[in-house]
C-alpha cells in the first residue's frame, strides 16, 4: 500500500493549511469590509457611570429616559434593572441613525433587537452604546438577554419602528410611543 | 504494540542537528506569532479608526484613542450631545457608607422614637391594627428608610406622613429603620403566614405573568433573590395598605418607586389582581 | 484490580454520574421553557436546574474525566507506573468533596449563580469553595502529569513522548495557565463579596477574568477528545496515524492559542476597547487551525484503513471503514458533529456576526453541538474503549453500545439545529417562561418542542451509556483478556523533532508573552482608572 513519504504527508498539510488560511481570509475580508463600509464596530464604548447614584444622574433621570432629538442626532436612553426596561416602549425612525445608550443601576443585563444586528451587554458602572439605522418598520423585541435573576424571562421592550414622517418631537426634542 | 524506536541521541539525530531544528522551529513559531499579533494589532488600532474617522470627524490621534479604549465613544460615529438634566424621583441611592447608616441606627433612640412618634398608628408593637395603615415590624431596614426619607423630601406624599418625617433630623431616620428592623422582630410581624388564594393570583405570586411582562412578585420581594435594594417585605403586612400602594403605583399617584418598577407592574395587573394579591400576601396567622 | 484502574475509574464514574443527572435536569429544562405545561416550573426550580446542570456538566463531568483518562494515559502511554498515586487519591477526594460542597448550596437555592456565576449576583460562599477545591484537585492533577513526563523524558533521553502523554501534558499546562483567571476573580473579588468582606464589586473586572478561564476551559475538555482522535481512533481503525507531527502541533496550538482569546465572550460588552476586541479575534483565527489540521490529518489516517481494508477510489474507503467498532463510529459521528459545531464557531468569533447570535439560543446550541457532540461522543468512545482494560470485563452485547452513540450523535442534532433556527431568529437565552401568545415567539414554539424530543433521545441515550458501563463490571459478562492499550502508530515515527515538539519550553514563554499583549491592558486599567463599582447581590 503506497504510503506517502514524510515530505509528502507534510506537503499535503500545508496544502490543506492554504485551504483552511483562505477560509478564514474571506471571514477577516468580510469583517474589514463591514468595518470600512459601514463603520461597524462591536459596541465598545468605554464610558464609566456610577450605578448606584444612576438615578441621581444627569443623564439617566427618569424624566430624561426614552428618545431624544438633538439637531441631527437622535438618541435612545434606556435603564436595564431587575426585572424591566424602562421606557417599556421607544420609538425609532426609519432609515436614520439612532444611537443607543443604556445602563444598568443593579446587575448584568443584555439587549438584542430581533431582526437588527443591535446586541450589547449593558454591564454595571459603564454605559453601553449602540449606534444603528433601522431599516424596516414595526414593533420589534428587545428582550433582556442576559440572565439577571428571577424575573430575567419577563423582561423586554419594544421598539417601534416608524417612518420618518410619523417621528415627530415634541418642545423638548422627546419622541414617546403612543401607547406605551 | 511496540513505541517508537529509541534513539541514543535527540529526538532529531545530533545535538548539533538537533540545535539546528529547534531553532528553526523557535524561528517559525515565534514568527507566525509575531505576524499574527501585528497584523491584528495594525488593524484593530490603527488602520481600522484611521478608515473610518472620516465618518466621526475624529482626528487620528482621537480615533485611535477611542479605538484603544483611552476615550468613551466610537472611531467610527460620533458621540450624542449631553442630555438635558431632570429632576430624579428619589434622593435614596445605595451605596456602602449610606447603607451603613440604617444598619448601625442607633436602635435605643429608634425605640424611644417609635414610642413617641410612631406608635400611636403603627401600633405599639409594630404590628398596625388598622389595615390601611401598614405594620413596621420586622420590616427591611433599608425599605423604612428609603420611605422616610422620601416623605422627607416629599417625593413620596402623604399628609400624615409627609409631617412627621420632616420634623425627624435625618440621623432619626435611621435610628428607626434600625429599631424596627431589628427589636420587633420577636413578634414576627412580618413573615410568618400561610398564604391561599385563587390559583391565577399564586401563579402571578410565584411564576409571574410573561405575556405581560409582570415578573413573579417574589423573584424580588423575597429578600436577597432580586429587585432593588429598598424592596420591602410583602408577607403579613395589611390588605388595604397593600391595595392602596397598587393602586397608587398605577395611577401615578405614587411615584418613588425608582425606575417606575412598581409603577409599571401595578398598571399591567388588573384592579382585581391588585385586590386579590393584597389579601394573598396578607395571609393568616 | 490494580490501583491505576480503581483510581481511572473512581474518576470517571464519578464524573459520568454527574453527567447523567445533568441529562435529566436539561430535558426538564427544555420541557418548561416549551409551550407545554411542565411541572414546578417556577424561576427560582428553573435557575437552579440551570446552575446545577451547568456545574455538573461544565465542572462536574469535564473534570473528573479529564483527570481519569489523564492518569490513565499517563500509566499506560509511558509505560510505567503513575508517580505519586497517593496524591491522585488525595486530589480525588478533594475534588468529590469540593463538588459535593458545592452542590448542597444549589440544592437549597442559594447559588442560583449559574455556572458562570456573573458578580454582582452573589451566591452562597459554601458554592465558591466547593468549586475552589475541584480546582485545586485538578491542579495536583497538572503536577502529576507534568512530573510524570519529565521523569519518563529523563530516563529515555533523546526520544519522543509518545504523543498521547505530550496531548496530556499540554492539556496539563494549558490548564494551569487557564485557570488563572477564574482563581483570582474568586479569591480576590467573589469570595471576598460572598462571605461580606466587601460590598461593592468590579464587575467588569470580574467579567474579564472570567473571559480568561471562559474559552481555554473548552480546550481541556475538548483536547482528550483529540487525544482519541490521534491516538487510538487510528489504531481502532485498522490504520495508522497520518501525522505524529501535527498531532504534536495540535496540541501546541491549542495550547498556546487558546489563552488570548477569552475576550470573544466579551465583544458585547463596554468595558474592551475595539483595538483590543480585534487583536484577540485575529488569535482566535488561529486557535481554529489545530482543528483544521485534526480535521484533515484524521480523515487521512482514516483513509489509510480504509484503503488497508480494500476501500477502492475516491470515497469508496470510507465505506470499508471498521463503523462496527464503537471509537470507528464514534469519530465519524464527532466529525459530522464538527462541521455543525466549528462552522458555528467560525460565525461566533467574527465580531459583525458575534452581533447576530450574541445571548441567543444559536450559543447554546453551539457549545451543546461542538461539546456535548463532538467532545462528549468521545468520551463515551474512550469509556467504551478502555472500561474492558479498567474492569477485566467485555460488553456482552457491543451492538448497545453503536446504538447509544447513534442516539446521542441523533439527538444532539435533533436538539440543537432548531436552537440554531431560533437563535438567529432572535430567541434569547436562559428564559424560564416565553410569552407564546406574541406571534415571533409563536413560530418558535414548534422548533422548541423539536428540540425538546431532542433532549430526550439524549436523556435516553445517557442512560443507556450508564447502563453499558454498568455491564462492564458484572461477572456475568464475557471475561476480557487484559493486553497492553495499544496507542495508534504513526506512519513516520517521530524523526526530526524538535524540542519544541517535544515539552513547552517555548510554548510557555509564547503564551506569556501573548497573554501580556492581550490581557495586559484589558486587566490593568481597572487598576490604573477604575470603574464605579455596582452593589453586591447576594442570593441568600
Amino acid at each position: 500500500m503506497p504510503i506517502a513519504s514524510e515530505r509528502d504527508v507534510i506537503r499535503s498539510e500545508l496544502r490543506w493549511g492554504l485551504i483552511t488560511a483562505a477560509t478564514v481570509g474571506v471571514i477577516f475580508i468580510a469583517i474589514l469590509s463591514a468595518a470600512f463600509a459601514w463603520q461597524m464596530n462591536p459596541p465598545s464604548n468605554v464610558e464609566f457611570i456610577d450605578p448606584k447614584t444612576l438615578h441621581l444622574s444627569d443623564e439617566f433621570t427618569e424624566a430624561n429616559l426614552g428618545t431624544q432629538v438633538q439637531g441631527d442626532a437622535i438618541a435612545i436612553r434606556m435603564i436595564a434593572s431587575q426585572f424591566a426596561f424602562l421606557p417599556r416602549c421607544v420609538v425609532a425612525p426609519r432609515g436614520r441613525p439612532v444611537t443607543l445608550r443604556l445602563a444598568s443601576p443593579d446587575v448584568i443585563h443584555g439587549i438584542l433587537v430581533t431582526g437588527t444586528n443591535v446586541n450589547t451587554m449593558v454591564v454595571p458602572g459603564y454605559i453601553s452604546q449602540v449606534h444603528t439605522t433601522f431599516t424596516k418598520t414595526g414593533d420589534l423585541l428587545m428582550p433582556c438577554h442576559e440572565f439577571c435573576g428571577m424575573g430575567h424571562s419577563q423582561m423586554w421592550a419594544t421598539v417601534r419602528v416608524v417612518e420618518p414622517e410619523a417621528f415627530k418631537a415634541d418642545a423638548q426634542g422627546k419622541v414617546a410611543c403612543a401607547q406605551p | 504494540m511496540a513505541e517508537h524506536p529509541p534513539s541514543d541521541q535527540t529526538p532529531a539525530g545530533a545535538p548539533a542537528e538537533q540545535a539546528a531544528v529547534d531553532r528553526h522551529w523557535r524561528r517559525l513559531a515565534l514568527a507566525a506569532v509575531g505576524v499574527a499579533v501585528a497584523v491584528g494589532g495594525l488593524l484593530g488600532f490603527v488602520i481600522i479608526p484611521a478608515g473610518q474617522r472620516e465618518h466621526s470627524h475624529l482626528s487620528m490621534d482621537a480615533a485611535m484613542r477611542r479605538a484603544a479604549g483611552l476615550e468613551a465613544g466610537s472611531p467610527a460615529h460620533p458621540q450624542p450631545p449631553a442630555a438635558i438634566n431632570s429632576l430624579p424621583v428619589s434622593q435614596v441611592s445605595w451605596d456602602p457608607a449610606i447603607m451603613q447608616r440604617p444598619a448601625a441606627g442607633n436602635t435605643a433612640r429608634g425605640a424611644e422614637l417609635a414610642g413617641q412618634v410612631c406608635a400611636a398608628c403603627h401600633g405599639e408593637t409594630g404590628l398596625s391594627v388598622t389595615s390601611a395603615i401598614p405594620s413596621l415590624a420586622g420590616q427591611t431596614s433599608y425599605a423604612i428608610y428609603k420611605q422616610l426619607h422620601d416623605f422627607r423630601t416629599g417625593a413620596r406624599v402623604q399628609p400624615d406622613m409627609t409631617a412627621v418625617a420632616q420634623s425627624l433630623a435625618v440621623g432619626d431616620l435611621a435610628s428607626i429603620a434600625a429599631y424596627y428592623a431589628a427589636a420587633s422582630q420577636q413578634y414576627a410581624a412580618l413573615g410568618m403566614r400561610d398564604l391561599s388564594g385563587e390559583t391565577e393570583i399564586v401563579r402571578v405570586a410565584w411564576e409571574g405573568d410573561t405575556r405581560r411582562r409582570i415578573p413573579a412578585c417574589m423573584s424580588c420581594h423575597t429578600n436577597g433573590v432580586g429587585g432593588p435594594i429598598e424592596t420591602p417585605a410583602l408577607l403579613g403586612q395589611n390588605r388595604e395598605y397593600m391595595a392602596a400602594q397598587l393602586n397608587a403605583y398605577a395611577s401615578g399617584a405614587r411615584k418613588n418607586d425608582v425606575y417606575g418598577r412598581m409603577r409599571d407592574i401595578s398598571r399591567r395587573l388588573t384592579p382585581h389582581e391588585r385586590e386579590q394579591l393584597a389579601r394573598y400576601f396578607q395571609g393568616t396567622l | 484490580m490494580r490501583s491505576l484502574e480503581r483510581l481511572t475509574l473512581a474518576h470517571l464514574w464519578t464524573g459520568f454520574v454527574a453527567f447523567a443527572i445533568a441529562c435529566l435536569l436539561g430535558v426538564w429544562q427544555m420541557w418548561v421553557r416549551s409551550p407545554l405545561t411542565a411541572p414546578l416550573s417556577t424561576p427560582d426550580r428553573y435557575y437552579q436546574s440551570v446552575t446545577a446542570h451547568g456545574v455538573s456538566m461544565a465542572y462536574l463531568l469535564t473534570t473528573f474525566f479529564v483527570m481519569g483518562f489523564g492518569y490513565y494515559v499517563a500509566e499506560t502511554s509511558l509505560a510505567r507506573p503513575l508517580p505519586g498515586k497517593r496524591w491522585a487519591w488525595i486530589a480525588y477526594g478533594l475534588g468529590l468533596t469540593g463538588g459535593l460542597i458545592a452542590a448542597i448550596p444549589i440544592l437549597l437555592n442559594q447559588a442560583t449563580v449559574l455556572y458562570t456565576f456573573y458578580p454582582p449576583l452573589t451566591g452562597s460562599a459554601l458554592f465558591y469553595l466547593g468549586l475552589v477545591l475541584v480546582v485545586v484537585a485538578s491542579w495536583i492533577w497538572c503536577a502529576q502529569m507534568l512530573v510524570a513526563m519529565a521523569q519518563w523524558k529523563r530516563s529515555h533521553p533523546g526520544q519522543a513522548v509518545p504523543l498521547a502523554m505530550f496531548g496530556t501534558t499540554a492539556n496539563a499546562v494549558m490548564w494551569l495557565w487557564t485557570t488563572v483567571g477564574v482563581a483570582v476573580e474568586v479569591l480576590f473579588l467573589i469570595l471576598p463579596a460572598a462571605v461580606g468582606l466587601t460590598e461593592t464589586i468590579d464587575v467588569g473586572l470580574s467579567r474579564t477574568l472570567f473571559s480568561w478561564t471562559l474559552h481555554a476551559i473548552v480546550y481541556f475538555w475538548l483536547i482528550p477528545a483529540y487525544i482519541a482522535f490521534y491516538t487510538m481512533a487510528p489504531e481502532e481503525a485498522g490504520g495508522r496515524l497520518y501525522s505524529d507531527t501535527m498531532g504534536r502541533l495540535t496540541f501546541v496550538l491549542f495550547l498556546v492559542y487558546s489563552l488570548p482569546v477569552g475576550m470573544h465572550h466579551l465583544f458585547m460588552d463596554p468595558e474592551h476597547s475595539t483595538g483590543f476586541k480585534f487583536l484577540q479575534m485575529t488569535l482566535t483565527v488561529l486557535v481554529a487551525v489545530p482543528t483544521f489540521l485534526t480535521v484533515f490529518t484524521i480523515s487521512a489516517s482514516m483513509e489509510i484503513a480504509g484503503r488497508l481494508r480494500g476501500g477502492k477510489g475516491l470515497f469508496g474507503w470510507i465505506a470499508t471503514l471498521p463503523w462496527e467498532r464503537p471509537m470507528v463510529l464514534a469519530t465519524g459521528l464527532a466529525f459530522f458533529m464538527l462541521w455543525f459545531g466549528g462552522g458555528g464557531g467560525l460565525i461566533n468569533m467574527s465580531f459583525g456576526m458575534n452581533a447576530m447570535v450574541h445571548n441567543t439560543s444559536w450559543v447554546t446550541a453551539h457549545f451543546h453541538l461542538i461539546f456535548g457532540g463532538t467532545v462528549v461522543i468521545m468520551y463515551f468512545a474512550i469509556a467504551y474503549t478502555i472500561w474492558p482494560k479498567l474492569t477485566g470485563w467485555q460488553s456482552p452485547n457491543i451492538s448497545l453500545q453503536r446504538l447509544q452513540i447513534w442516539l446521542w450523535a441523533i439527538g444532539m442534532m435533533v436538539m440543537t439545529l432548531p436552537w440554531h433556527w431560533t437563535g438567529l431568529q432572535g430567541q434569547w437565552r436562559r428564559i424560564a417562561a416565553f410569552d407564546y401568545s406574541n406571534p415571533l415567539i409563536a413560530s418558535w414554539g414548534p422548533w422548541v418542542i423539536v428540540s425538546l424530543i431532542g433532549g430526550i433521545i439524549l436523556a435516553v441515550s445517557a442512560l443507556l451509556f450508564v447502563w453499558n458501563l454498568v455491564t462492564l463490571h458484572r461477572s456475568s459478562s464475557p471475561r476480557f483478556a487484559v493486553g497492553e492499550v495499544p496507542y495508534a502508530e504513526a506512519v513516520h515515527p517521530p524523526g526530526r523533532l524538535p524540542a519544541s515538539l517535544n515539552g513547552f519550553g517555548l510554548w510557555n514563554v509564547i503564551v506569556a508573552v501573548l497573554m501580556l499583549l492581550a490581557y495586559g491592558y484589558p486587566i490593568a486599567q481597572f487598576f490604573i482608572d477604575p470603574p464605579p463599582q455596582a452593589v453586591v447581590h447576594r442570593l441568600h
